[in-house]
Formats: structure tokens, C-alpha cells, sequence
């Protein structure tokens, strides 16, 4: 095969990036491209920058815009250049770059790139085989595609959220996170990877148009195939399963403190039964055990409530029973486990102390990806890759900064 | 008319669990050929084997002979207990020293290193261990598991993603690579601001907020269901003007850090308004004024959507006893997918694949 090197290099090395994206979504997909070995360009605006930098202002820091963990978060490995695409002279000069570049991913409303005037026939005119991914909430067409939305929206409308809920209430409920935003950054990231494919093998560039409810619908198919076959409404069922039963969280000894157990088979629920001391419920089948799921409840709580979360997680493990801390943003932090695989990594930072983060989810044993760098400052890299790239001379970089179409801090910058 | 993008990409799925299942599912809309080796017994539902299992074709393998067809295969997708696919003479290092281009991807609860590898987990659990778990639910109940099967869905949206990225690398460098996807570690890298906030500032946990993150951040009942608001600090005026009170126009509720003060004042103005509006008054709103509005609609409210219609987004199958099954299709559009075939039975592909993958005579 032709261009084949045989050292082990990261499956994107040589790949540049152009990043319009901003907030969770679109930063979380081309922070995976980064780890994977590419260039990330992240490109803002003096007038209109990533408002995730300034969502939680830390206190009594200066520039808090440089100094967020949560925004650090989503843009490790990334290089920051600042262009304002209102302008024509930033529009030229980001057209400029998609010349040099590989990929152009954006997260904006469906209009908003033709209205900047870099609809996709503009950004393949300045290069043909360019990658454009599109991440409109709901499509880049369609009724809806004006609709506005984040992730909980997201997560409302795609269906998901109807089937989250206790059960005895009908209240259905979101996921503790914006999950719409994660989950569509992912499928963003494969959506990148499938564009170098198609261009490696016919040579042509393509549109995605990633609708986020799009993708995140495709994460409940079966209770499509109920709504569809049956008209059935899956029901919310609490911690409860469709196949084994008990399953559930219960409370352990010390403050929110919760252990997650699903019992799959009668060998399982026998030996929990002995555990919890509960041998007059041994012999229950799975039948009874799902009519008499109260009573079982009751009884591996009270077993639970004097137990170490952590001891009983292990005991339960020890005898085969899939069982698992609930464990919280805090807990997770110290699981042995994570840490025995080297899962959180301190990243040196220049306006912050360091933190736990989280490395790549993307584990290629081999190529062995690593964080590399924290989050850029804002516009650290304006000027590098304006002039190594695009040639632009000093003084022409004073003359843009001038006129704000790049610059050195956002322009009046407040919460959020 | 364009090839499908995967078109002569063999993909070997073995294990057969939900998230492997479902990535592979991907992988067979997009073109590859993807062989199932069924389980001896079947995890799925009847349900998640009508959306997950269409589109491959299905061989029921002794383990002694798997080794054969995923050398065979350009991707293996496995969900097998760290060490059982070694156990069987096909650990993935050494079908990789023997197939440098072969890319193996194993999904599974803990990952194959560390204290927990081999232990049990099923949905739930590695739902609780990542985290998501915690921030799920009611304040005054207990954490709550999102619906569906969560943890294995982002255990399947990874590996399918990895396993892309790799078969590129793979194309571009004649090597492919091993890559261990731990449903654990999915969900723990995204615990949106609270993770990296805990590890930043040290000040503890931070708990489940129900519907309530605050105010204009919430679920509410409205007249004939459920709706939502997500609203950023630049949104809060043009979702006062969507709601129309005069009072909101008070300081109290339009300066950011009065308005965090007077959270509960305002949360019962916004369980007054969504009261009285229907979701599809709702839903009007969020394009009109540019307000993140939703409502909770379910899948059945969804097969009606035009917006979905218009878009083509649902695939049709067909069922042994030709029943049709409306499920979710392309996860986005911009590349040939091919909607999913009928529904195959277990292990009725094995001779065929013997014979297009091994080049067995029959």
C-alpha cells in the first residue's frame, strides 16, 4: 500500500482541524480528535468566544477566561486562534486556513454558517475535498431545524427523558448532565473519522449533518420497536430491569453513600440471600422475585444500610453479584480502580493549580494516546498560525488586532 | 450512485452484549459486512435483538474456531471478560501480530486492566460507577439509573467510534490497533462541570438536582405534559420576553447574581407559565424568540414528527412473522446507510460465511 510508514503513530497525526464549535457538544468531539493525534484549531471570536470559559468564573482570578477547569475540560491538546468571521477580513483569512485544513467542525443553529457566508459550497471552494461536520440540534433541514437547544432539550425531545422516571409518579426526568452534548460529541468524532475514510477512497470531501436528537433517539431503538409494534409507552421502572429482578440502589453506612446490585440468575440470588442473611427468601424464582421486588428491596437495605459501601461492593463481587458503588463526582475521583488504570492525569497549567482529568476514553493499547497540554489561553495561538500558515506579517497582526477581528482577551466579557 | 463507505469491511462481532451489538449495528448500516457469533445465551430482549441485530448475518462458532474468521475479519468488536478471548488461542496482541492490519476493539464494564476487570457489572452498575448515577434523580430519593441502557449505549457510541478511527489509521499506516473501551471510564469523563469542579476545588460531591438545576434550567409539568427550559445567562431576556411578565423585568430577576437569590420566586412564575401552555405552544417559542424550549415527547410522539419524516430518519423492519418494526436508522446524515435488513436467525449464516470469509467449499 502506498504511503504506508511502519513506526506507530496516533490514527489522526497530520490531520488539522478547524473548530467552530463551542459550549459541550462540539468542543467534547474535537477534543477526541486532539487526543487521537490530530491538530485542533479552536477559533473564536474577540466579540463572540466560547462561553464556557466564563460560565464559572472562579473567584479573584484574573482573566477568568484563561483560568476555568471547566472549560480546560473540553479543550486540552487544542491551540487557540481568535478571528472575527463578521468581518470580511476574518472571513478571508479563516478561508484561508480551511484551504490548509483538513476538517471544519461546527455546532452553531442551522443558519448560522450561511449567514456568516461559509455555507459548505463556500468552505469546498477554497478546498474541494474539505471535511464539514454540522451539529444543529435538529439537523441542518427540516421543520424544526430552527429550533433552539442544549442538551437537556436535546435529551426532552429525542424521547429519552419519557422513559426516565421512579415509576410511581409518572414524572419523567433528566440525566444529571447535559447528555444530548456528549453523546452527539462522540458521534461527531466517528463522523470525522468516516469522512478521511471516504476521502482516502474515492478522494471527495461531504456535508455531515449530525441532528443532535438524531443521535441521541438512536440510544432507545427498543422502545421504538414497542411504540411501533405494539403502540406500548415503555414504562419508567425506577432502578428496576426488564429481565432480572432485584435490581436496585441501596443506601450504605455514611452521608449519600449508595450501592448499585442486579441479581441476573437464581445461582446469584442465592447467594445474595445468604449474604444479606435472608435465607427464608433463598429459593425465591424469578417469577417471585419480581412479584415480591418490595420485600427484597427492604431487606438487601437493611442488609446494605449497616454495610461500607465499599466493603460491600467487593463481598457482593467476591461471590460474583454485579454490584457497584454509586459513586459521585467527588468519590470518583479516589476509586482504586481509576486510579490503578492511570485514568486521571495532572496536567500542568499556567494560571491554575493542577486537578485530577480525565484521560482519553479512546484506550489504543498500542498508539497509547496521552493528554498532552492544558486548554489554550485565548488566542495564545493567533499568532503562530496566522503568520506560519497564512504568511500574515507583524505588522498586518497589529492592524487585525486593531480592528478586533483577532485579539488578546474577549471583548467585554461577563457571566456566561 | 455512491458505495456505501464500509462496503468489503468484515466486521466480527463476538459476545453478542448490548453495546457490542449496537456498535456493530452501525458498522452494518454504513457498509460492512458483519458477522454475529451468537452467544449461547442470549442477553438481548426480543426488542433490542429487532433494533440491534438486523443487517449482520449470524453463525453459531465454537470458540476453537473463531480464531479463523477474525483473522479473516478487518474489525473485531468483543464484549468477553478480560482474558477469555486469550483463553480461547485469539488474545487480540497476538491476532494483531499475526494481522498487523486488524483493529480489535473490546468493550467491557472496568476495562482489561485493574482491580475490578473481571468484575460483574451489568447496565446499572457500570451506570453507578462512572458517575452519572449520582447526579441522576430526585434530591429526596434515591439516584436514579437513566432510562434505556445507558452505560452500554455509550459503550457502543465509543467503540464505534474508536473502531473508524482506527480501521483510518489503519488504511493510512498498514496497522491497526487494540483498543480497550471501559464502559466506566465513558461515563466518568463526562460528568459535565461537576467532575472537573470537585477535582478542582476539593469542597465534595456534588449531588443530584432533580428537574431543578435552577429556574431557567428545568423541567416543568405543563398543560398536557412535561416541558423544559435550558436557558444561558445571554437567553434569560428573550425568555422573559417569551413569558410576557412586566415583573421580570424587576432587577431581582434581571441581574445574573440577584436573580441566583431569587431562584425559588422565579421558579414558581415558570410552574405558573408552563401550566397554562401546551408542549406545541412550547415548542412555537424556542424558534421564535430563540429560547432553548423543549418538551418530553416520547417515541410514539416521535414516529408522527414531521421534522423526522421529512429527514428520513426512521428505518423499517422486517419481521419473521412480517410484522414491521419503525427504529431510529443513521445516527446522521452524509454518507450511503443501508436501512437494515430482515432479521436473521441465530446461526443460520455459518455456512455462508465459512464460504464468502474462510473460502470454504461447501
Amino acid at each position: 500500500m502506498a504511503g504506508v510508514e511502519r513506526m506507530k503513530r496516533l490514527p489522526l497525526d497530520g490531520i488539522r482541524v478547524l473548530d467552530l464549535t463551542m459550549m459541550w457538544a462540539g468542543p467534547y468531539a474535537t477534543r477526541v480528535l486532539a487526543e487521537m493525534g490530530a491538530e485542533v484549531l479552536k477559533i473564536e471570536s474577540p466579540s463572540a468566544w466560547d462561553n464556557i470559559r466564563t460560565l464559572i468564573p472562579l473567584e479573584g482570578v484574573e482573566e477568568p477566561w484563561n483560568g476555568s477547569y471547566y472549560f480546560n475540560d473540553y479543550n486540552r491538546d487544542k491551540k487557540s486562534v481568535t478571528l472575527d468571521l463578521s468581518q470580511a477580513r476574518g472571513r478571508d483569512l479563516f478561508l484561508g486556513l480551511v484551504a490548509q485544513s483538513d476538517v471544519v467542525i461546527e455546532n452553531y443553529r442551522a443558519s448560522v454558517m450561511d449567514n456568516l457566508g461559509l455555507g459548505y459550497e463556500t468552505l469546498r471552494g477554497a478546498r474541494a475535498d474539505i471535511i464539514v461536520i454540522s451539529m444543529a440540534g435538529f439537523g441542518k433541514f427540516g421543520a424544526e431545524r430552527d429550533h433552539v437547544g442544549f442538551g437537556p432539550i436535546i435529551e426532552q425531545m429525542s424521547g429519552l427523558a419519557s422513559l426516565t422516571g421512579y415509576g410511581d409518579d409518572e414524572v419523567p426526568y433528566k440525566t444529571g448532565v447535559s447528555y444530548g452534548d456528549p453523546v452527539a460529541g462522540k458521534a461527531a468524532a466517528a463522523a470525522v473519522a468516516m469522512g478521511l475514510i471516504r476521502r482516502r477512497k474515492t478522494g471527495l470531501g461531504v456535508h455531515v449533518d449530525l441532528g443532535q436528537r438524531e443521535t441521541m433517539s438512536t440510544l432507545i431503538g427498543e422502545a421504538f420497536v414497542a411504540a411501533s409494534l405494539r403502540g406500548e409507552q415503555t414504562p419508567q421502572h425506577g432502578n428496576r430491569d426488564v429481565r432480572y429482578a432485584p435490581q436496585g440502589v441501596y443506601r450504605c453506612l455514611g452521608e449519600e453513600q449508595w450501592l448499585a446490585i442486579s441479581v441476573r440468575t437464581d445461582a446469584e440470588w442465592e447467594a445474595v440471600a445468604g449474604l444479606i442473611d435472608a435465607r427464608e427468601l433463598t429459593n425465591l424464582s424469578l417469577e417471585e422475585r419480581r412479584r415480591r421486588h418490595g420485600e427484597l428491596d427492604t431487606a438487601i437495605g437493611s442488609w446494605a444500610a449497616e454495610q461500607d459501601p465499599q466493603a460491600a461492593m467487593d463481598a457482593l463481587q467476591r461471590a460474583g453479584i454485579p454490584a457497584g458503588r454509586v459513586l459521585d463526582s467527588d468519590k470518583i475521583h479516589d476509586d482504586p480502580h481509576l486510579a490503578a488504570r492511570g485514568y486521571w492525569v495532572e496536567l500542568p497549567h499556567p494560571r491554575m493549580h493542577p486537578w485530577k482529568q480525565p484521560t482519553t476514553t479512546w484506550r489504543f493499547v498500542e498508539a497509547n494516546p496521552q493528554l498532552r497540554r492544558h486548554a489554550p489561553l485565548f488566542g495564545e495561538h493567533t499568532r503562530e498560525v496566522l503568520s506560519s500558515l497564512l504568511g500574515v506579517s507583524e505588522s498586518e497582526l497589529n492592524e487585525l488586532r486593531a480592528q478586533a477581528v483577532i485579539g488578546d482577551a474577549p471583548l467585554n466579557p461577563g457571566i456566561g | 450512485m455512491d458505495e456505501s463507505l464500509l462496503e468489503g469491511v468484515r466486521v466480527l462481532e463476538v459476545g453478542g452484549g448490548f453495546a457490542a451489538a449496537f456498535a456493530a449495528r452501525w458498522l452494518a448500516g454504513f457498509g460492512a459486512d458483519v458477522v454475529r457469533v451468537d452467544p449461547p445465551d442470549e442477553s438481548l430482549t426480543a426488542d433490542e435483538q429487532i433494533y440491534l441485530l438486523p443487517g449482520k448475518r449470524r453463525v453459531a462458532t465454537e470458540p476453537a474456531q473463531l480464531r479463523t474468521l477474525a483473522l479473516a475479519a478487518d474489525i473485531v468488536i468483543e464484549d468477553q471478560k478480560p482474558g477469555t478471548l486469550a483463553g480461547w488461542g485469539m488474545g487480540p496482541l497476538d491476532l494483531r501480530a499475526e494481522k498487523p492490519a486488524l483493529v480489535v476493539v473490546s468493550v467491557t464494564p472496568f476495562g482489561q486492566s485493574g482491580p475490578y476487570a473481571t468484575y460483574e457489572a451489568d447496565n446499572i452498575v457500570a451506570f453507578a460507577m462512572g458517575g452519572l448515577m449520582s447526579l441522576t434523580g430526585h434530591p429526596s430519593r434515591e439516584p436514579l439509573v437513566t432510562g434505556g441502557s445507558q452505560a452500554y449505549c455509550l459503550g457502543a457510541l465509543n467503540a464505534f467510534g474508536a473502531a473508524v478511527t482506527a480501521l483510518y489509521g489503519s488504511m493510512v499506516q498498514g496497522e491497526g490497533d487494540w483498543i480497550d473501551i471501559s464502559l466506566q471510564e465513558a461515563a466518568a469523563g463526562m460528568l459535565e462541570l461537576y467532575g472537573p469542579g470537585s477535582a478542582y476545588n476539593g469542597l465534595g460531591a456534588h449531588l443530584r438536582a432533580g428537574n431543578h438545576v435552577r429556574a431557567a434550567w428545568a423541567i416543568y409539568p405543563c398543560a398536557d405534559g412535561f416541558a423544559g427550559v435550558c436557558a444561558l445567562e445571554r437567553q434569560i431576556p428573550a425568555l422573559f420576553a417569551a413569558i410576557g411578565d412586566p415583573e421580570l423585568q424587576d432587577e431581582r430577576f434581571r441581574d445574573p447574581l440577584q436573580r441566583a437569590l431569587n431562584d425559588d420566586e422565579l421558579q414558581a412564575k415558570l410552574y405558573a407559565w408552563f401550566g397554562v401552555h401546551t408542549k406545541d405552544e412550547i415548542l412555537a417559542m424556542s424558534p421564535k424568540f430563540k429560547v432553548p424550549f423543549g418538551a418530553v415527547l416520547t417515541p410514539a410522539d416521535l414516529l408522527e414528527n414531521p421534522s423526522l419524516a421529512e429527514r428520513g430518519y426512521f428505518d423499517e423492519v422486517m419481521l419473521p412473522d412480517g410484522q414491521v418494526a419503525v427504529v431510529p436508522g443513521r445516527p446522521f446524515l452524509g454518507f450511503p446507510w443501508t436501512p437494515p435488513s430482515a432479521l436473521h436467525v441465530a446461526g443460520a449464516d455459518t455456512a455462508s460465511v465459512e464460504v464468502d470469509w474462510l473460502g470454504w467449499n461447501v
